[in-house]
């Protein structure tokens, strides 16, 4: 099942073209990364789809079904920053969010022990640093222990030790096999999380799929020779690469992450009578591949 | 509904400048009077010799009957108040961005905003209630001729005006999202605008004027003193049209404030 699809969804802010003939679907149990810079449409994209903005063209369905109200009440959402009453405790904030939901209180203090906030709960929310706002609002969303969680940003304003919390608290709601949508400008967060992907950029998606198949990360070896087209045969009996790509003057050889050795290479082609004149690992980054796709 | 005014309430009871503001509104609506009250007797304590003054003055204005009259037209001057409550519990949800997170947790649009209908229409319900039970405290302490449920129509009248002027207020506040320009907005429509609107087109369309908005309310409830004479120099409108008015206006303002909600960009 699909928990999320989106049908070429298009936003415009008057002139500002924020979404453009955006369709992807999203996977039951995938962690789904949104990729993007700054701006790229990430948070329009799920406001859209929790009803908060009105798309101005296309439509999306939840569950595989028309969204609705209750359909959101089953998705739990942190969506751009943490939204609560300032005046009221980090409990009695989240009496409401169960309200609305329609779920029991006795959940809150189970969600508050969660991110760590249990001693805190009688405080105002007003009184929280920005670290703490952002943990209710995970707890927030982990009310009701929905299937789905909608997470935008859900490290920003954390210290390095909340980030690795809350990293480690997705994967385990991962493999609890929730379903998670978690947009995010950094890199390393989705690299390290995610199984699906999807990069956005100016608004329009960019690749999605598979983290495997998008941000293929992979090592990348060059080599040139005097010979090229003897250079590349004795290569091709090389065993263990993925692929190899021919430019004009030099040969590509792709492997999976960390198992390429440069001496065997160096060794195999001076055995078959090549001298190499250049060889050289290239790491291809999550990061390469990120500005490879965002600059074209 | 139950269930989503539960929730409305989990907002405000705990909401510090609600709760202040509802207690002063509840004692002014009781101050406002006494004071009146106060000048007016001994005013006419002052002029007791003079056999003019009965003829003047009317019926005793804070006896029965005429206390109905009397304290709802007082307290119609302090309806902005509970209009600053409804106006500060929509910008608030602006500010905190709350309003959406409520929607992105489950509610719909329409709940969200029939809610805060819900809210004008409560808190005009308890200003009623508080004015009936002032007009009855005043018209017992008074003197006169015992209790009296004649004119008791103004009462509902005074209901009519409190709503009219809680869904102007949840207007503004749907319409300038920010609580300084709608309460600033709303404070000079209700004091200024509309009065000189009202008066000038009165001025030019003979009596036109008296079917603004907020007008067609204020005039629900005549100017209670000096009743012999008022009556002989200003021509209240029909009663009839002005209450078709008003619910005209009000299913106006029901109507934008949901059809804005549902429909924009939160």
């Amino acid at each position: 099942m699909n928990i999320l699809t989106l049908n070429s969804i298009t936003k415009f802010y008057g002139q500002i073209h924020a979404l453009n003939n955006v369709s992807l679907k999203v996977p039951e149990g995938s962690v789904f990364g949104i990729l993007g810079p700054n701006g790229s449409g990430k948070t329009t994209m799920l406001g859209i789809v929790m009803d908060i903005l009105r798309p101005t063209s296309g439509t999306f369905q939840l569950f595989e079904k028309e969204p609705s109200a209750n359909s959101r009440k089953q998705i739990g959402t942190l969506l751009e920053t943490p939204n609560f009453y300032p005046y009221l405790s980090a409990e009695k904030n989240l009496r409401i969010t169960a309200e609305i939901k329609g779920k029991g209180f006795d959940e809150i203090d189970d969600v508050l022990q969660k991110v760590d906030l249990l001693k805190r709960k009688t405080s105002k929310f007003s009184a929280f640093s920005l670290g703490m706002k952002q943990r209710l609002a995970i707890a927030a969303a982990l009310l009701g222990n929905p299937e789905v969680l909608v997470f935008d940003e859900p490290t920003n304003g954390l210290d390095p030790v909340g980030i690795a919390e809350i990293r480690e608290l997705i994967k385990l709601l991962a493999i609890e096999g929730k379903t998670i949508i978690m947009a995010s400008h950094i890199l390393d967060e989705v690299e390290k999380v995610c199984t699906h992907v999807a990069i956005l950029k100016n608004g329009n998606l960019i690749t999605a799929g598979s983290v495997d198949e998008v941000l293929v990360n992979e090592d990348i070896i060059e080599v040139y020779a005097t010979d090229i087209n003897k250079l590349l045969e004795v290569i091709r009996s090389l065993n263990g690469y993925s692929n190899i790509k021919t430019t004009t003057n030099s040969i590509q050889l792709w492997y999976p992450n960390g198992i390429a050795n440069l001496e065997d290479i160096n060794r195999h082609c001076f055995n078959n009578g090549i001298v190499l004149n250049h060889l050289q690992l290239k790491k291809k980054s999550l990061e390469s591949r990120f500005l490879e796709l965002t600059n074209n | 509904m139950l269930q989503l005014l539960k929730i409305e309430w989990l907002k405000i009871k705990n909401y510090r400048t609600f709760q202040i503001l509802a207690g002063l509104y509840i004692v002014s609506i009781f101050g406002i009077n006494y004071i009146t009250h106060y000048i007016y007797t001994f005013n006419t304590h002052m002029q007791q010799a003079n056999g003019m003054v009965k003829a003047l003055m009317g019926n005793p204005p804070f006896e029965f009957p005429e206390v109905w009259q009397t304290i709802t037209w007082i307290t119609g001057f302090l309806l902005f108040i509970p209009g600053l409550l409804i106006i500060i519990s929509i910008t608030n949800e602006y500010s905190y961005k709350t309003h959406r997170q409520n929607v992105i947790n489950g509610l719909t649009r329409s709940q969200f905003i029939l809610v805060k209908m819900a809210l004008v229409v409560i808190i005009a319900l308890a200003s009623t209630l508080f004015v009936f039970i002032t007009a009855l405290i005043f018209g017992l302490t008074s003197g006169g001729s015992g209790i009296s449920f004649t004119n008791i129509d103004y009462v509902a009248d005074f209901f009519i005006q409190a709503l009219s002027y809680g869904s102007v207020a949840l207007l503004f506040g749907v319409l300038f999202k920010r609580s300084g320009v709608a309460i600033g907005v709303f404070f000079l429509f209700v004091t200024v605008i509309e009065r000189m609107l009202s008066s000038i087109t009165n001025h030019y369309f003979d009596g036109a004027g008296d079917y603004f908005p907020l007008r067609t309310n204020a005039d629900l409830i005549p100017f209670p003193f000096f009743r012999p004479i008022v009556g002989h120099l200003v021509k209240n409108p029909d009663t009839l049209y002005l209450l078709i008015c008003s619910g005209v206006y009000l299913v106006i303002y029901f109507f934008i404030i949901k059809r804005k909600f549902e429909t924009d960009d939160l």
